[in-house]
């Protein structure tokens, strides 16, 4: 499966984050307003022809793999167990279309690219700081969590019986991690603060990404067909 | 824009990592528990309610991007409830005794399923996560009507999760150490010692 950014010279790839990410938003807006399952299923159908051209097409695999298990519980509950087959294949298509368009995102927009377009923007320094450093902490948070579980295990930690028994069997792994966690928020506080982190001063990005007029116009038109659409709603 | 003093900068993406890595225990020990909201509760009783909300903003977005469902969004409200409620229980003393943090953490699960099964019944047609939506299934199968049966099953969920969430919370703010404690003096109120 394909999940997170992958190098490549597609449209997507070639394009300002900004007019990507304003894509997605768009989809995920239009796949809940269109008329319903006609509507998110060309949304689809479309993303499916942009995700080909664009050449990020190995996302649509891994679509498909995470809209699947959505889909057969869809149909157990709203078609085996329920009486309502429209509302499985409406549910089911806007799923489809917000999983395409934001696994093509993630796939074709580099997170430094978006970092350093926002600071152009003048985003503040730690908006970007705090998703760049998220992003990093999960896995090294996930790989202590995991060598706290094989420590705790070794020394007799049980994780099988009663729910009220594995329930006190978290106390001993939780503890770990999270005392450790708030142990290295000094360090990092001293590091951030010698950079000036939390000085507020604009931050100047060396290499921003190239905004042409193009894309400027393709995000208005795609505000303008979001507001269309909603307006649209409303009348009709 | 809040602005954010280095600590908290240095301590958000170490709660979020938290947040998101909690659930490994959960798997290991096969509970049926989510325990993504330790982080942002133990920030609400360290730093206070606000801070607590940027933890759970960063947190819906990283767990959106590292999961690769831009749906999870929806359930952004979620979070900042559980934020803003965390952030005034630990005002409150909350996390003064285990009895204290426990009700605290049953009531937090009884507003965060309030709050997750309209988002979860009208926008995704009830099927959400794995754990929920199969206690979801099997309520349906056995005739409740959905939207009953989205609420039964968030609520069976949360009520448990918040309540060992609380309780967790609780345990670290009585284990940590003076020099550290020192450091973040909210949780003295939170503690009840203030």
């Amino acid at each position: 499966m394909t999940l997170g950014y992958r190098p490549g010279t597609g449209v997507l790839h070639r394009a300002h984050p900004f007019t990507v990410l304003a894509l997605a938003g768009t989809v995920a807006v239009l796949a809940f307003t269109l008329s319903a399952p006609l509507g998110p299923m060309l949304l689809t159908a479309g993303l499916v022809a942009i995700a080909v051209a664009a050449r990020v097409s190995r996302t649509l695999l891994t679509a498909l793999a995470f809209a699947a298990p959505f889909w057969v519980f869809l149909v157990l509950i709203h078609v085996v167990f329920g009486d309502s087959p429209d509302r499985a294949v409406t549910v089911g298509s806007q799923i489809s279309a917000v999983l395409v368009v934001f696994l093509m995102t993630l796939a074709a927009v580099h997170p430094g690219r978006l970092v350093d377009a926002l600071l152009e923007r003048g985003v503040p320094f730690h908006v970007a700081y705090l998703l760049v450093a998220t992003l990093q902490s999960v896995p090294e948070l996930q790989r202590r969590a995991s060598a706290i579980l094989d420590a705790q295990r070794c020394r007799g930690l049980r994780v099988r019986g009663s729910v009220w028994g594995r329930v006190r069997s978290v106390v001993p792994l939780a503890v770990p991690l999270v005392l450790g966690a708030l142990g290295e928020v000094d360090d990092r506080a001293l590091a951030l603060e010698a950079r000036g982190a939390a000085s507020g001063l604009r931050r100047t990005p060396l290499d921003p990404p190239h905004d042409r007029l193009a894309e400027r116009v393709t995000r208005w038109a795609l505000l303008g067909s979001v507001l269309g659409t909603i307006a649209w709603r409303i009348v009709a | 824009m809040i602005p954010l003093s280095s600590r908290l900068l240095a301590l958000i993406p170490l709660a979020v990592g938290i947040n998101l890595a909690m659930g490994k225990f959960a798997a290991a020990l096969s509970l049926p528990l989510f325990l993504d909201t330790v982080g942002t509760v133990l920030v609400a009783t360290l730093a206070g309610p606000w801070a607590a909300v940027a933890t759970g903003v960063v947190s819906q977005v990283a767990f959106t991007v590292l999961d690769g469902k831009l749906m999870w969004m929806a359930f952004l409200p979620v979070q900042l409830g559980v934020a803003l409620y965390a952030g005034l229980a630990a005002r409150r003393g909350a996390f003064a005794s285990p009895w204290r943090a426990a009700t605290a953490g049953l009531v937090l699960g009884l507003i965060a399923a309030t709050l997750s099964w309209p988002i979860a019944f009208l926008l995704f047609g009830g099927v959400t996560a794995g754990g929920v939506t199969v206690v979801t299934t099997l309520l349906t199968a056995l005739g409740v009507p959905l939207k009953w049966a989205v609420y039964g099953a968030s609520l069976s969920n949360d009520l448990l999760d918040k309540c060992v969430t609380f309780l967790l919370v609780h345990v670290v703010l009585i284990s940590l150490p003076k020099r550290l404690s020192a450091r973040f003096p909210a949780a003295d109120l939170a503690r009840g010692r203030a």
